[in-house]
């Protein structure tokens, strides 16, 4: 993995682990954070990836333009290797969740592109659901909350929930197979 | 409402609190809930990620400094130079030494039985593949015959942080954070590397020791010597002419570096000072506890925190003393201590919470007619020992067994055979290796070798850990052999489908129970190099 990185050739002092982390934790932090959705795991994962990754970039010169590069591609490992303990400690494990294709969208035309199919998908849904997919996912609302907002009870709004994310599956693969059609 | 729909609202709102689920796609056996899981992520990227604290960067920073710190420990050995003191003594042996490896490695032993307590600067310094050196660190250290020691960073990363073991506690004081950690003793699983004594029994361990050379360190006459361990690459050992004992190693050159380390300073002493060895919490400073043991007196109060009477180990066996006695309230274990001069134990005893099931990598025996496994050194803690104060690596041996309803462990020793030594004193059973007799596949697989050492290399440089694990190059191999376009999705094999049933650590024999699995059982060895860190290779299989 090392070798697809360039190494300086200059007498450039290498940068201090202050510098580093400061010009390069935020990209690397979000890259994480898209794929486990959660800011315990986002964390923990940047720092283990600057772990392993910090003592090569520092002796063999990484150019700074690479440094972004070099963490995102130890951070995929790292996932790789957490889904695979996952397994070992007698879980199942998706492995087609190893799937670069999976793991990729970090190319912004691409990231544009599932933003677009995304929202297509919301739209298909009906108003009920897609309210509580706002409230519940996009806002980040407690059951208890947006229970109170839509005057339902609790249950119904984790049924709703259930169902829309069902027909939002659904949707999201109609999409991506080029047959999308009306589904309520 | 359906388990599911709670499953996917308990799911969303931990991602919602920013915590790591229970349960994510990469683990729930409901395949409904792998494809809402997804969605539900897939959703939430249309939302601002949540960015951590604003001191992220100075954390992230502190932790690779310590990360630093701790790798250097790791990979730092032990040497000494400038020794004045114990000059009589080197007289006296001086005639046995450098006339073959024996009396080499047996000079430095009896050289090192005269020193009591030692104190001295050592200086880390790594060069990369193009020559050019770099000073890692500068640590001051204090270390006593009986094990005890103490370690202060000069210069480096890890500057000012300091790290005691006085044989009853074990605590680093950290300045940046202004804390004092403490630990239990043993097992020090971050044990300062710098031993005399550990760097003698290495050369003790290894394949070969030769004289390759002279040349003066830190201003002192030594002799180079090349060690070829039983595992790994070759070193280089300086050792004093005068001292009979280590003074600067030199590690092979591995991912462009190689480390040097050379003791720049050295005397001698009856003992560490007290002062240094006395636990104290500096004024200003907060005490954390990161042992989950709780000391106790007598087998009686176990009894009654635990709920259950432990079996009776009460009498150390012959040549050992019981040290303490501990127990995990939290996981309902009890342990015992037991050490002598050279080694120390900890037994381990709590209610089975699930049917034995040993780590992939371990090799199996029986102790008293009871399935038990060695891990040598430890690498997975499965079972019983995954409670407690966790030990990873270090060289730590464990042996696990079961037995009416109850887990066992002893881990500790300088060997797997002083392990399984004391364990059969402590349990007065004996252990023996499970039998490899009859071991003859069907079909036999040939072997690429080049492909295989060039894999081992691979391996040892830290890429492709599973080829350690012959439950998993088993899984790989019958995976194929059932799907062999390739694998895309999980693998047809499951990890429940596999059951290592040999393992002597050299040849191991893998059972798969999937009924549409061509292959029954996979044969493997360890064909490259025959110790914990050799790869598993298939060499043969039996059709189902």
């Amino acid at each position: 993995m090392a070798d697809d990185y360039d190494v300086q050739k200059d007498e450039t002092p290498p940068a201090s682990i202050e510098e580093i982390c400061s010009a390069t934790w935020e990209p690397v932090y979000r890259f994480i954070y898209y794929r486990v959705q959660n800011r315990e795991e986002a964390e923990d994962i940047t720092q283990e990836a600057y772990v392993k990754a910090m003592d090569y970039l520092r002796k063999n010169k990484v150019k700074p333009e690479k440094y972004i590069g070099f963490l995102k591609t130890v951070a995929l490992n790292i996932l790789r290797d957490l889904w695979r303990k996952k397994k070992r400690r007698g879980q199942r494990v998706d492995v087609e969740a190893l799937n670069p294709k999976d793991l990729a969208l970090d190319d912004p035309a691409q990231a544009s592109t599932e933003r677009m199919i995304l929202e297509q998908a919301l739209d298909s849904l009906n108003h009920d659901q897609r309210h509580v997919i706002e409230l519940r996912i996009l806002q980040g609302y407690s059951v208890a909350d947006t229970a109170k907002v839509l005057e339902k009870k609790e249950t119904t709004v984790r049924v709703i929930q259930y169902r829309a994310l069902k027909n939002l599956s659904r949707i999201l693969q109609s999409i991506e197979e080029g047959t999308i059609h009306d589904i309520q | 409402m359906t388990s599911n729909e709670i499953k996917l609202s308990d799911f969303i709102d931990r991602l919602n609190a920013e915590r790591k689920p229970d349960e994510d796609e990469h683990t729930t056996d409901s395949p409904e809930l792998k494809e809402l899981y997804r969605t539900v992520k897939r959703v939430r990227t249309l939302r601002e990620p949540a960015l951590p604290e604003s001191d992220f960067s100075q954390r992230l920073v502190q932790r690779l400094k310590a990360a630093e710190q701790h790798t250097r420990r790791q990979k730092v050995w032990p040497w000494l130079a400038g020794l004045a003191g114990v000059a009589m003594v080197f007289l006296f042996i001086g005639n046995l030494f450098f006339s073959n490896h024996r009396n080499m490695v047996y000079a430095m032993e009896q050289a090192f039985q005269e020193v009591q307590a030692y104190h001295g600067v050592m200086e880390v310094v790594e060069t990369n593949a193009a020559g050019e050196s770099l000073s890692q660190a500068k640590v001051e250290v204090w270390a006593a015959q009986d094990g005890s020691y103490y370690t202060k960073g000069l210069e480096g990363a890890g500057a000012g942080v300091v790290t005691v073991n006085n044989g009853e506690q074990k605590w680093q004081v950290l300045p940046d954070v202004k804390e004092v950690h403490t630990y239990p003793e043993f097992p020090d699983s971050y044990r300062f590397a710098f031993e005399l004594g550990q760097e003698i029994d290495e050369a003790k361990k290894a394949l070969s020791v030769e004289e390759v050379g002279e040349e003066p360190v830190a201003g002192r006459e030594a002799v180079v010597l090349k060690i070829v361990p039983d595992g790994g690459e070759a070193y280089h050992l300086w050792v004093d002419k005068e001292t009979k004992l280590p003074l600067q190693k030199e590690s092979a050159l591995q991912k462009g570096l190689q480390y040097r380390i050379t003791y720049t300073s050295m005397e001698f002493d009856e003992a560490i000072p007290a002062e240094l060895v006395a636990f104290r919490v500096p004024e200003g400073y907060m005490e954390v506890s990161e042992s989950p043991e709780q000391t106790i007196r007598h087998w009686h109060e176990a009894e009654h925190l635990l709920g259950f009477a432990p079996a009776g180990f009460e009498t150390a066996p012959a040549g050992y003393s019981l040290d303490r006695i501990a127990v995990v309230t939290d996981e309902g274990l009890v342990k015992v201590y037991y050490s002598n001069k050279e080694e120390r134990f900890v037994f381990t005893q709590g209610k089975a919470k699930d049917a034995f099931t040993p780590a992939p990598t371990a090799i199996l025996g029986k102790l008293d007619g009871h399935t038990a496994a060695i891990q040598a050194p430890m690498g997975e803690t499965v079972g019983i020992l995954s409670g407690g104060t966790p030990y990873g690596g270090a060289g730590f041996h464990s042996l696990v067994w079961q037995e009416d309803g109850f887990a066992y462990a002893v881990q500790g020793g300088k060997s797997q055979e002083s392990l399984i030594a004391f364990t059969e004193q402590l349990t007065d059973g004996t252990f023996e290796v499970m039998d490899s007799g009859g071991w003859a596949p069907e079909v036999e697989v040939p072997v690429d070798w080049e492909k295989e050492k060039n894999d081992q290399k691979s391996v040892d440089s830290g890429s492709s850990p599973w080829r350690l694990d012959p439950a998993f190059v088993a899984q790989v191999f019958a995976s194929l052999k059932l799907s062999p376009e390739g694998i895309s999705g999980e693998y047809p094999i499951k990890e429940d489908e596999l059951k290592v049933v040999q393992n002597d650590g050299v040849a191991a024999v893998v059972e798969i129970t999937n009924e549409e699995s061509p292959v029954e059982r996979v044969y493997l060895q360890k064909l490259v190099r025959q110790d914990e860190t050799g790869i598993w290779t298939v060499v043969g299989y039996d059709e189902r």
